[in-house]
């Protein structure tokens, strides 16, 4: 009996601890923030986290969107977009396969990306 | 006399540790892993929440429905699938509408294969977010049925989602009809070829056919929401006459349902050939009788 409750407690705390551990590989010495460049183009924002597996992750994700205005003459606005408003309201988190990531890099504290993510973030 | 306690040998005590850790630390915390790494805690399969997930492919193409990664195939299965397709000149205030997959030329069977190089990203969607009550509203309209046994029981729309959605369906409606009447209103407003009666007749002729098609796309909504004939008329009627005169330009656009969407777009596309075909009468000179030749001077 009392080795099957530590079985259990064992299994509980294993499923714990990766659901919280999410298979993330350590990462030392890195900025808090980096840029995620993708095969298609496209580039996220956010908390970079390799992980065990096909698959890496990015967390607290944001993206550059460019908006074209009326005036032909005049440049397209850009602008630093938090993802998670969108039709599929996603959660904070993103899963990349590694084959459709073309590189990674950290992000400077003097980042105006980077101060803009903490800004908003508080 | 020996001093030797097999009780006490560090080599068996090590053995024994090592066979009771097998079966009752290692096997559990083993099986916690692998579990763990294929559920969400957020979601436990059988009692928890649905679990949906967006699939965003390189092709910038988005898909949503039930996914099944635990293969090392390189393949990803994603079931019970929808997508978004191009609505930026529709009638819903939104660039794109949601189409269930299935309802090709090709008629695809449940189960989208697909190859992990093509896949960008996957994300949860969000229990509430526009897209999962479209597809709640969609099952409800289309009554699928989770089976009995299933890891991820399939939400369905409460009655309320569904209002929402049907009230939507019958503002876009009625806005497609409303640009319809402001196309002919402003053709009428043109030096036409033909006489200001004939424009009259022609122009009250097709606002009656525009009324027509709104009463057909309202009694088509009344059907897919399940009334019955009877109901249907009195829903036609009613709602038909609620709308008359209503614009809903400043509405924000609710994502619909794919059989709803369908038949808003329909209702649209119909209101466009209408229209069509009262701008060629009305800008079309009618043939006027020529001369009768005679042989005298």
């Amino acid at each position: 009996m009392r080795n099957v409750g530590i079985a259990i407690l064992v299994f509980f705390g294993a499923l714990l601890f990766t659901q919280w551990w999410d298979f993330t590989l350590p990462s030392l010495g890195r900025a808090e923030y980096q840029a995620v460049f993708l095969a298609n183009g496209q580039t996220y924002f956010g908390r970079y986290y390799d992980r065990v597996g096909a698959y890496a992750k990015i967390e607290d994700i944001y993206y550059l969107q460019q908006t074209l205005g009326t005036d032909p003459d005049q440049a397209a606005e850009t602008k630093l977009i938090r993802r998670g408003k969108e039709l599929h309201a996603p959660a904070a988190r993103m899963l990349v396969p590694k084959s459709s990531i073309l590189f990674v890099e950290d992000l400077t504290d003097a980042s105006p990306i980077a101060q803009f993510m903490k800004q908003d973030r508080r | 006399m020996s001093s030797y306690d097999p009780e006490r040998d560090p080599v068996r005590m090590a053995g024994r540790v090592l066979r009771w850790a097998g079966p009752w630390v290692v096997l559990p915390a083993a099986i916690g892993v692998l579990v763990s790494g294929n559920i969400d805690l957020r979601s436990i399969p059988v009692v928890g929440p649905e679990r949906m997930t967006a699939v965003l492919l390189l092709d910038g193409q988005a898909y949503f429905g039930h996914l099944d990664d635990s293969g090392e195939s390189g393949t990803l299965v994603l079931r019970d699938a929808y997508y978004f397709q191009d609505a930026k000149n529709g009638p819903t205030n939104l660039p794109v509408g949601l189409v269930r997959r299935g309802g090709e030329a090709h008629e695809p069977a449940d189960g989208m294969r697909i190859n992990r190089d093509k896949v960008l990203a996957l994300e949860q969607v969000g229990a509430f977010s526009p897209v999962a009550l479209a597809i709640q509203a969609e099952r409800q309209l289309a009554r699928l049925s989770s089976p009995l046994l299933t890891l991820n029981r399939a939400a369905i729309a409460s009655p309320n989602i569904v209002a929402v959605q049907r009230v939507a369906a019958e503002h876009d409606i009625q806005r497609a009809h409303i640009a319809a009447v402001g196309q002919l209103v402003k053709l009428n407003e043109l030096v036409l070829p033909i006489s200001k009666a004939e424009a009259q007749v022609i122009t009250d002729r097709t606002i009656a056919d525009f009324r027509t098609v709104r009463r057909n796309a309202l009694a088509a909504l009344g059907s897919a929401l399940g009334l019955s004939s009877a109901e249907t008329d009195t829903y036609v009627r009613t709602t038909d006459t609620q709308l008359e005169g209503q614009g809903f330009a400043s509405d924000a656009g609710v994502l619909l349902a794919p059989d709803l969407n369908v038949i808003v777009n329909r209702a649209a596309q119909l209101y466009t050939q209408v229209g069509d075909a009262a701008a060629k009468q009305l800008t079309q000179a009618r043939p006027t009788a020529s001369p009768t030749p005679t042989s005298r001077p």
